[in-house]
Parts: C-alpha cells; sequence; structure tokens
C-alpha cells in the first residue's frame, strides 16, 4: 500500500463564512476525513485554477467537527477564495507545521498580536484560557489598524471574562467611541502585569512588528528562547521540498513556522525582510 | 532501484563489441535513455533507439540526468467533477552512459525526496528507472569531482558502474537489480585476469591526473562559517550575477520547483510542478509583494550557504558533486569553482 501522496488536498465544503473586516473572512471547514492539529499549524488551501495558499488554521483542537480559517483578500488566489461564501468547495491539505508550545512552563504568559496575526494565536489563548489557573497572569496586547478592523472583537472581551487581561490599541482611531489605546503594540508593553523574566510571550503581526516586540521583550530581560512567534513566507508546497520558504538554512513550512527568537537570532531567520538590510 | 546497503559483487569484463547486445538485451519492457548526438552536434540525454548512436565521449550532459527524475515540467493530478486524479509516471527506465558524479547527485536527491515526506513522484520514478554510470576517464576541464568522493569513479551508489578499458569494459555491479541483469547474461561476461586489473589502475590514474581544477570545498565551507566573508565579499559576488538561473536549472543537485494550475474548463484543469530558481527576485514574493529575498547578494550568499552549509549540516554531504555545470553556463563567471576561489583570495588580503 503506498502512501497518502502530500500533494493531493482533500475536498472540503464550506459550512459557514462571516465577513470579520473590509477584507477578512472567516470560514468554517467540513472535512471529509478526522483531521487532527495543534495551535499554530496551518493547511494549504486550493482553488482550482488560482492556485494553492498556506493559511492558518484558527479553531481550536477538539472544540468542533471541521476546522476555520480566516482569510484575508491580499493577492490572487486569497482573493478568489474571500469571494466564496458557504455552500462552496475548497481543497485542503495539512496540517503541516510545527505547532506552539502549548504549556509553557513561565508563571505569566504575555501575547502581543497585531492586524490578523490573531488568526494562529486564537486557538492557542483558548486552550491557555482553558488552563488559566496554571498561570500567575496572562495578558493580551492586540493592535489593530483602526477600531473596525479589529477581528474577533467580542470574543477578546469573553477572553477577558475568563481571566485575561485585554490591551486592545488601534494605530488610527475613527470612532468618538473607542475605549482602547492608540499607538503600536510596543508603546503599551510597559502595561502588561508580567514579571518579565518568568513569562512566556507569543507573538504574531505583520514583520516589523514582530522583529520591534522581539527585540523590545528581550531587552526588558525575557529570555529569547521564550519569546515565541510564527513567520510567514512564500510556500508551494508546505512540506519542505519547493524550496520557496527556505531561509537560513531552515524551512518556514516544516522546521516552522514557529520560532522562539534565540533561533531567529542563531540562523538568521529575518521574517519578511532581506538580510542584508 | 539501488538496495540500501552496498551490494558486493565482483568485477567482471566485457567486451565491447557484447555491449550493445548487453543493452538490447536487457532493457527489455524499459525505456533505454542514454547520451545522444543531435543534427546541431549537442549531445543530450535522450531515448536511444540505435545502439551506436550512443555518445560516451562528450561533456557533462546539459540538462543533467535530474529532469528523468524531476522533469522540468511535470503534472501532478488533474482536477474534474469526478474528484482528483493522480499522474504518477511508473515508465520503467534504464539511464545508460553518465557521469559518476551525476549518480552521486542522484544519491543527495533521493536523501532529500525520499526522507521525511516521501515525494511520491520523484518515488514513482526512482524506483523504475536503473542507473548505469561510466567511470570518467575524460574530465571536463571545468570538472572537480576528484576529492569530492563523486568522482570520476564510485565506489557505491550506482545500479551498474562501467570503466573503459581500451577494447572492452570492466562491469561492476551496486545493488541487487543490477546484479540481476549481470547474472542474467554470463555467458557475455568473464572474470578480470591481471591484466584486466592492471589496466583498471591504470585508467583511474590517468583519470586523476587529468584533473585541471582543484577545489576545497571543505576549506570554504569552513571560512564561511568563520564568519569573516563579508557584506561587500557577496556583493561583489552579485556584480556579476546576470539572474539568468542557470546555475540552479543545470546543477544535478538543485531540487526547488513551483507549482502552478492549469485550467481546462471551469471545472476542470491539472496542477503541474516546474523548476524555479532561488537566484530569481521573485522567488520569495509574498501575496501583497512582500519581497524577503529582493537584494542579489542575499540571493547569491543563500544558494553557496545552502550547497556548503546547509547540506552538510543536515545530510552529511555536500550541495555539489563537482559536474562543473555551473561554471559551462554562468555568463559572470561565479560558479561554485570560481566563487571558492573568491573565497581563498579575499581570506588572502584580510
Amino acid at each position: 500500500m503506498e502512501k497518502k501522496n502530500i500533494y493531493m488536498p482533500m475536498k472540503a465544503r464550506i459550512s459557514r463564512s462571516e465577513a470579520l473586516s473590509r477584507d477578512v473572512k472567516l470560514f468554517e471547514l467540513a472535512l471529509p476525513e478526522r483531521f487532527d492539529y495543534l495551535p499554530g499549524q496551518f493547511v494549504m488551501l486550493s482553488l482550482w485554477g488560482k492556485g494553492e495558499v498556506p493559511i492558518s488554521i484558527t479553531s481550536t483542537p477538539g472544540r468542533s467537527e471541521g476546522i476555520e480559517v480566516c482569510v484575508r483578500a491580499v493577492g490572487q488566489v486569497t482573493s478568489a477564495i474571500t469571494s466564496l461564501s458557504e455552500g462552496d468547495t475548497l481543497w485542503v491539505r495539512g496540517p503541516y507545521g510545527r505547532p506552539f508550545p502549548t504549556k509553557p512552563e513561565t508563571a505569566d504568559i504575555l501575547i502581543v498580536t497585531g492586524g490578523i496575526g490573531i488568526v494562529p494565536l486564537r486557538p492557542l489563548i483558548e486552550l491557555l484560557l482553558s488552563d488559566r489557573k496554571s498561570y500567575r497572569h496572562l495578558d493580551i496586547i492586540y493592535g489593530s489598524r483602526n477600531p473596525s478592523e479589529v477581528l474577533f472583537a467580542e470574543e477578546a472581551s469573553k477572553w477577558e471574562e475568563k481571566g485575561a487581561k485585554l490591551i486592545l490599541t488601534v494605530d488610527t482611531c475613527d470612532t468618538d467611541d473607542w475605549k482602547g489605546c492608540t499607538g503600536v503594540v510596543t508603546d503599551h508593553l510597559g502595561k502588561a502585569e508580567v514579571d518579565f523574566k518568568d513569562c512566556t510571550a507569543y507573538i504574531c503581526g505583520p514583520p516589523p512588528m514582530i522583529q520591534a516586540s522581539m527585540r523590545d521583550l528581550s531587552l526588558m530581560g525575557m529570555p529569547d528562547e521564550r519569546i515565541i512567534t510564527t513567520l510567514e513566507a512564500h510556500m508551494k508546497c508546505g512540506v519542505g521540498k519547493c524550496g520557496h520558504c527556505y531561509s537560513g538554512g531552515r524551512l518556514i513550512c516544516d522546521d516552522g513556522p514557529v520560532f522562539t527568537y534565540e533561533e531567529i537570532k542563531r540562523y538568521n531567520l529575518r521574517p519578511g525582510m532581506d538580510l542584508l538590510d | 532501484m539501488e538496495a540500501e546497503s552496498r551490494v558486493m559483487t565482483d568485477m567482471y569484463i566485457i567486451d565491447k563489441n557484447h555491449l550493445s547486445f548487453w543493452l538490447r538485451r536487457m532493457h527489455d519492457g524499459k525505456t533505454l535513455i542514454a547520451p545522444v548526438r543531435t543534427a546541431s552536434g549537442e549531445i543530450v540525454l535522450t531515448e536511444l533507439h540505435r545502439m551506436h548512436e550512443a555518445a560516451l565521449d562528450g561533456p557533462a550532459l546539459m540538462p543533467s540526468p535530474k529532469e528523468f527524475l524531476l522533469p522540468q515540467m511535470e503534472q501532478l493530478f488533474c482536477w474534474s467533477e469526478d474528484g482528483l486524479e493522480e499522474s504518477l509516471d511508473k515508465r520503467r527506465r534504464m539511464v545508460f552512459g553518465i557521469r559518476p558524479c551525476d549518480m552521486a547527485a542522484v544519491k543527495i536527491l533521493d536523501r532529500f525526496y525520499l526522507d521525511g515526506g516521501i515525494d511520491p513522484y520523484y518515488a514513482a520514478r526512482r524506483r523504475n528507472t536503473l542507473f548505469i554510470t561510466i567511470a570518467c576517464t575524460q574530465p571536463d576541464p571545468t570538472c572537480f569531482c576528484l576529492g569530492l568522493g563523486t568522482g570520476p569513479f564510485l565506489k557505491e551508489g550506482f545500479d551498474i558502474q562501467l570503466t573503459d578499458l581500451g577494447d572492452r569494459f570492466a562491469i561492476e555491479a551496486g545493488s541487487e537489480a543490477g546484479n540481476e541483469i549481470i547474472k542474467a547474461f554470463p555467458h557475455i561476461f568473464k572474470q578480470p585476469g591481471q591484466i584486466d586489473r592492471e589496466d583498471i589502475y591504470e585508467a583511474r590514474l590517468a583519470s586523476q591526473s587529468r584533473f585541471e581544477r582543484h577545489v576545497n570545498l571543505e576549506q570554504a565551507a569552513r571560512q564561511i562559517l568563520s564568519g569573516r566573508l563579508t557584506d561587500e565579499f557577496w556583493e561583489s559576488v552579485a556584480l556579476r550575477c546576470f539572474e539568468c538561473g542557470g546555475c540552479v536549472y543545470n546543477c544535478p543537485v538543485c531540487t526547488c520547483y513551483s507549482i502552478i494550475d492549469r485550467a481546462h474548463s471551469s471545472d476542470s484543469g491539472r496542477r503541474m510542478r516546474i523548476w524555479d530558481t532561488c537566484m530569481l527576485k521573485g522567488f520569495t514574493r509574498m501575496a501583497g509583494g512582500a519581497l524577503p529575498a529582493e537584494k542579489k547578494p542575499y540571493r547569491t550568499k543563500r544558494w553557496f550557504h545552502h550547497k556548503l552549509i546547509h547540506w552538510p549540516e543536515k545530510y552529511g554531504l555536500f550541495g555539489c558533486v563537482g559536474c562543473g555545470r555551473c561554471a559551462v553556463s554562468c555568463p559572470g563567471g561565479i560558479d561554485m569553482a570560481a566563487v571558492v576561489q573568491m573565497m581563498k583570495v579575499s581570506n588572502q588580503t584580510e
């Protein structure tokens, strides 16, 4: 019996779709077979004739039959995917990549996220909150472009109810009823109540935000191996063969996408940036 | 297909007059691929119909034999209303007359495509392809396999290795499959005598003396790891890069590819994969336009680092077999041997 072909996706039906903001759509996918995954892993989504893209899984393992993915219309494939709705078909293979460590051995946890970066962190936050008693502080600093682009805003307030400290911030405030902060996420790192020396940080967002947050947290005394992020890269295969995501001797798809700051420094991985910049 | 461990077999001698008989008989059911001279005078690997057309005296073949395991373009599967249909190429092939360095490259490709997540397309072709190599007695001026252990003679890794002894070949099997096709025709092989053994020894010695290039990849790797190569060094290399991708396409070890969809109608089409090259700017372009590898010095550096540092780290082998194809194809003269030489010079001038 031959092993399963690593390039062949399975058919998935969109069982629910919801526009989360102007260009971001959440899809719930019903899959034909059992699908085990962990927070931080991704799938390759195909739309015939358009192509295939790596997309983070945003549902929490074990909480639903299918999976949830969140797609932002950025390129050709993602724009085509976001035009789909309930009942349409997508093709899925995965899950791929190294997941987040979900049982950090520190007293505190800090989540720093910006924009669509919340997507891979959402299942992690849910899992950590289900074990809230194991940690002293669980703080979330969540930045968005403007109040209307805060993804999962309702859910975020539920995280607060479940015992997380939530610091919301926007780059531009264009409404009068915004209760959160303004500025970039690194402006608000000082508001976290965590003990930076005994804390694990999970970071995801645009590359400059990841870079700045990692640097600042490291300077604030957090050990580099406890600063954890997830990188993105152009990928064709997702299984460590096509070479497109190769950087510093590592394949983002297979060795990552989750890396610690210590690894990023050691291998000279620069998320989304030229190494000679 | 070669077996996991080396199969120890005896060496035999076959008269050159018997070779074409043997090839004809043993390729039953398999497509015979060999170097053939085209009308324009080039020698390319292609299907061999008439035995006397095999051109075994040419330089390193362009493109390299990797195209029989990883074609420039291939179909992965078709999609239609009925679902997906996998397109595995299970044709049986016998590739005759390739150089030991190319065989050594196939061994590296095996590690890459068959370790971990098995690439089913590579695996299907590999399983159905038998390789008969010819030990190099006339290396090209660009060749530097000597010292890398990838030629001009192989100790293992081939199905069958021939050594040209003038009017006859010495023949060795390096796998079960190779062994079988020798055993199938016992009457045309004879045991080597004292003179044959001396001739083999002499052929090897003579071949080694014909190498014009001696490239020390170990030393180059050490120099990279020492951290003394500056960004300026890679900028000076990149100044001479034309971004043609020739080094990558012709390299028998380079593995990168891209995947594209070809739609036939609204509900049918095929997914293809094609060779790709990390030397091109768009290789890492993300949706939205971000270009992580925009600068040429970074891309050239990445290629050399990949071959000299990261391949050895992961597989214990350099990602280079010394075939010299990059030296033939690079219009800017920044092939592996040249850049290793540049490193040496930069080390001395520091």
